[in-house]
């Protein structure tokens, strides 16, 4: 049993209460799931597969799921699992190592009290999803992901904490964090259109 | 006769009006907060305040609300191909 559920008690359903739990509390989460997938691994055939592998795991262990509980997050962690385990190793992100190294620095109290990016909310407006799309996949997947499941599909910081087996105050520093380097990029991305020139401060 | 001294009003509209801020970072992460609907009474309570008078406050303000806005609202949302479903579907019926 993965060990994203072993937490859980199992529960004893018949045939079809399986099946009817999986149309009505996981089906409609699809398109979400489908999203999450492509905003993950930037590849529809990866999101495909790993949409699909989601289901058939949430199937097989549908007994760790308590009906009527919060289905799309426990969806949720179970895909984010699979990613990390199954595409994570052969896509080109970089590594783990790698997203450590930006944690650790913006850890550091000097990098936050410095850090206030100069952008301005006008500069955005102007900016299409092509673009902030460019910016958000350009981020490590750790932050991608807090950004995604913050902003893009609502999830609560208590919500997002188990899906991502982390406490909430990372999930709060983590967004936090995560936010400043998606404000670089669109900075970047701004100045070199030549959208944010004037500093009037 | 002088018919009005040349007053030196402020010119200023807004006297009050902070234009820098000492806690810009920890202002920040409150108004994360706050947008993100996960703040306290008493933080939106200060909010209230910082966006009366404080310059830096309202200008991240807007920038992390209309970021917010772009990333809910502007972002192509995928949706799950009509086959994939169809797919799925077929691979749990046929465990039964």
């Amino acid at each position: 049993m993965p060990e994203i559920m072993s937490d859980t008690p199992t529960r004893g359903y018949t045939e079809d209460q399986k099946y009817q739990i999986f149309n009505k509390e996981f089906m409609p989460h699809i398109d979400s799931m489908y999203n999450f997938a492509f905003r993950l691994t930037m590849d529809e055939d990866d999101a495909n597969d790993l949409v699909q592998d989601t289901y058939l795991k949430a199937f097989r262990f549908i007994s760790s799921f308590e009906q009527g509980t919060n289905a799309k997050a426990w969806l949720f962690r179970i895909l984010k699992n699979s990613f990390i385990n199954d595409y994570r190793k052969k896509s080109k992100e970089p590594a783990k190592v790698d997203y450590q190294d930006v944690e650790t620095t913006y850890n550091s109290e000097e990098a936050e009290v410095e850090h206030t990016v100069d952008l301005r909310a006008e500069t955005v407006s102007d900016l299409i999803g092509d673009e902030v799309a460019t910016a958000l996949n350009s981020l490590p997947v750790d932050f991608r992901t807090v950004i995604i499941l913050c902003d893009i599909e609502g999830f609560t910081y208590e919500e997002m904490a188990k899906i991502l087996d982390i406490p909430i105050g990372t999930v709060r520093s983590r967004l936090h964090r995560a936010r400043n380097l998606l404000k670089e990029k669109l900075r970047d991305y701004a100045s070199s259109m030549g959208y944010n020139e004037e500093n009037e401060d | 006769m002088q018919t009005s001294l040349p007053i030196s009003s402020s010119s200023d509209t807004q006297p009050k009006m902070k234009q820098h801020c000492d806690h810009q970072a920890d202002c920040l992460k409150m108004i994360q907060l706050i947008l993100d609907g996960e703040a306290t009474e008493q933080q939106l309570e200060k909010l209230k305040v910082n966006l009366e008078t404080c310059q830096p406050c309202i200008q991240m303000y807007h920038l992390e609300k209309e970021i917010k806005e772009l990333l809910q609202g502007r972002m192509e949302k995928k949706c799950c191909p009509e086959k994939l479903v169809a797919t799925i579907k077929a691979r749990i019926d046929s465990f039964s």
